[in-house]
């Protein structure tokens, strides 16, 4: 059994490197192929993780109309307490809102010299439960709050959330559907490249069934080697895309990069990582597979 | 060692290669196969090492019913045999060591006992001084005697050899035969398909010759 392996592994090394171009070519493929993939990954992870942060901060902001009395803003703030989905509400007078807008413009502040806090609307900040942080719950909590006449205007950045959990689903869909298709094309090429490499390993092959090689003897190293092209490949991929990002980062200008700071542009997982490699085996296995299920067959 | 009983070879395209051959072959036997080209040797032959199978009929080989529907071991078969063309089916780009070494390796040979009969198997031949020579600086008996020692390394009782000679002049061609005579003098059963009527009245062994895929005389070589 030993020496069955140390066979096998011996000759898939002996065959990549005596049909060395062949072998980096379908390594290529694999690790284009996989690179492409797992750039989209990436960007899908990322996105959402994006979005998974973004969900964090929203909230729900109620301006009530001017002139509302303020023992009317008691009442409805215990009734917006009560709302589903409502974890916490804040007044926000006026004063507040002035004070805000002060701190935020900083050294620029006499711009509002003159400005009388009362021409800002008095508002609620409306904090929501963790599950009603999405796009779709948050309209529960929105429409609940619409029936309420005090409100004038109700903002959450709807268009905005919108906007980027649709991205971030089609990019999620575009990298499967993508996924799929380069499975079933790399699948092709590889083994059309395999078949290639087969035919010119014609002789040997032909030899070792005149001699009585037993079909795992002549199969298993042949799908070795697929397994290795699909590793190298997928190890190729993920190097190359890591060298992406670590480009990408040194390019883009000084401010984004602070900004981007904020939220961690991450990397794929460990995890990830390791189901790209698998993949890859899969691949180039799959490939060697039904390239030789013509080549290798005893009469 | 050999049994074909009533075997008939159609090929796909209605070609009659063999048509109801029977023929018993005994340990220890030297059989030539003699006919003209086209008369069907070269399909007896791959029908006895397992490369095609008859139409009709029974083939038992070394004690394998090599006919029967299930059978699915061709690679045992051929270790019990070995098996020489006339083209030698070499690795051409390497050396005649790596030509043994590799059929050795293939067939499960630990690399220590790969080495050991590479050279057995060369001094078999009387090329054991020639094992790091490329198989491409060799003359064409040499690469004949290279491809016989690969046929030798499994220790077969069986030999089965496509004329092995057919490329040969008649000097290189008595070399070759010696090979063949001393290991059927050893006690290999040896299958010798030729056309060379001439090679055949040189020796004194078992004729079965073919006519349009039919046994049609059979005798001996040099008592007829
Ligand atoms: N693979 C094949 N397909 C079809 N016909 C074949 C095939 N091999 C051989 N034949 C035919 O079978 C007959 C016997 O051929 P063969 O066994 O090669 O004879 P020999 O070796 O005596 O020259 C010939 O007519 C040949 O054309
Ligand atoms: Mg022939």
């Amino acid at each position: 059994m030993i020496s069955f392996l140390h066979y096998v592994v011996r000759r898939a090394f002996q065959n990549i490197r005596n049909n060395l171009f062949p072998n980096l070519t379908t390594i290529g493929i694999i690790g284009i192929s996989i690179l492409i993939f797992s750039t989209l990954a990436l960007i899908s992870l990322n996105a959402s993780a994006f979005l998974k942060i973004w969900e964090e901060k929203i909230e729900v902001i109620a301006y009530l109309r001017k002139g509302t009395p303020l023992k009317e803003v008691e009442g409805l703030l215990e009734m917006a307490r009560q709302i589903e989905g409502v974890e916490g509400v804040k007044y926000v007078s006026p004063f507040d809102a002035m004070a805000f807008l002060e701190s935020k413009l900083g050294d620029q502040k006499n711009l509002l010299h003159g400005i009388w806090p009362t021409v800002l609307p008095p508002s609620f900040e409306i904090q929501l439960k963790r599950e009603y942080r999405n796009s779709i719950r948050i309209r529960e909590v929105v429409f609940r709050l619409k029936q309420f006449p005090q409100f004038e205007e109700i903002q959450y950045g709807q268009e905005w959330v919108e906007t980027f959990s649709a991205l971030a689903h089609i990019l999620w869909l575009t990298q499967w559907i993508l996924g799929g298709l380069f499975v079933v094309g790399i699948v092709f090429i590889t083994s059309n490249i395999f078949r290639l490499g087969l035919a010119a390993r014609h002789e040997e092959v032909e030899i070792m069934q005149l001699v009585g090689a037993s079909p795992a003897f002549i199969r298993i190293p042949f799908y070795l080697e697929g397994l290795l092209q699909g590793l190298l490949g997928g190890g190729l991929a993920i190097f190359l895309l890591y060298l992406l990002h670590k480009v990408f980062f040194l390019h883009i200008p000084l401010s984004i990069q602070a900004w981007l700071a904020r939220i961690p542009v991450q990397f794929l997982t460990p995890t990830m990582t390791l189901w790209i490699l698998i993949g890859g085996m899969g691949l180039g296995f799959f490939g060697s597979l039904v390239a030789s299920m013509r080549f290798l067959r005893y009469n | 060692m050999i049994q074909m009983n009533h075997v008939f070879m159609t090929y796909p395209n209605q070609v009659s290669a063999l048509s109801d051959i029977t023929l018993e072959i005994s340990p220890g036997e030297f059989v030539f196969i003699a006919g003209p080209n086209g008369s069907g040797k070269t399909t007896l032959l791959r029908i006895l090492f397992g490369a095609e199978r008859p139409s009709r009929g029974e083939v038992v080989v070394n004690g394998m019913k090599i006919t029967e529907r299930r059978f699915n071991r061709v690679h045992s078969l051929r270790r019990t045999m070995g098996i020489v063309f006339q083209d030698v089916k070499l690795l051409r780009d390497r050396s005649v060591s790596e030509n043994i070494f590799f059929a050795l390796e293939v067939t499960g040979h630990s690399r220590t006992e790969a080495r050991r009969k590479t050279w057995e198997v060369l001094s078999r031949v009387g090329l054991q001084e020639r094992g790091r020579d490329s198989v491409l600086n060799l003359s064409f008996g040499e690469q004949q005697r290279v491809a016989i020692a690969r046929a030798l390394i499994n220790d077969p009782p069986l030999l089965l050899a496509d004329e092995p000679t057919g490329n040969l002049d008649a000097q290189v061609t008595t070399e070759v035969m010696e090979i063949f005579t001393s290991l059927h003098k050893k006690g290999t059963t040896v299958l010798f398909a030729t056309r060379d009527m001439d090679l055949i009245q040189r020796y004194p062994h078992r004729v079965v010759y073919l006519s349009e895929g039919k046994t049609v005389d059979v005798g001996k070589g040099i008592e007829r």
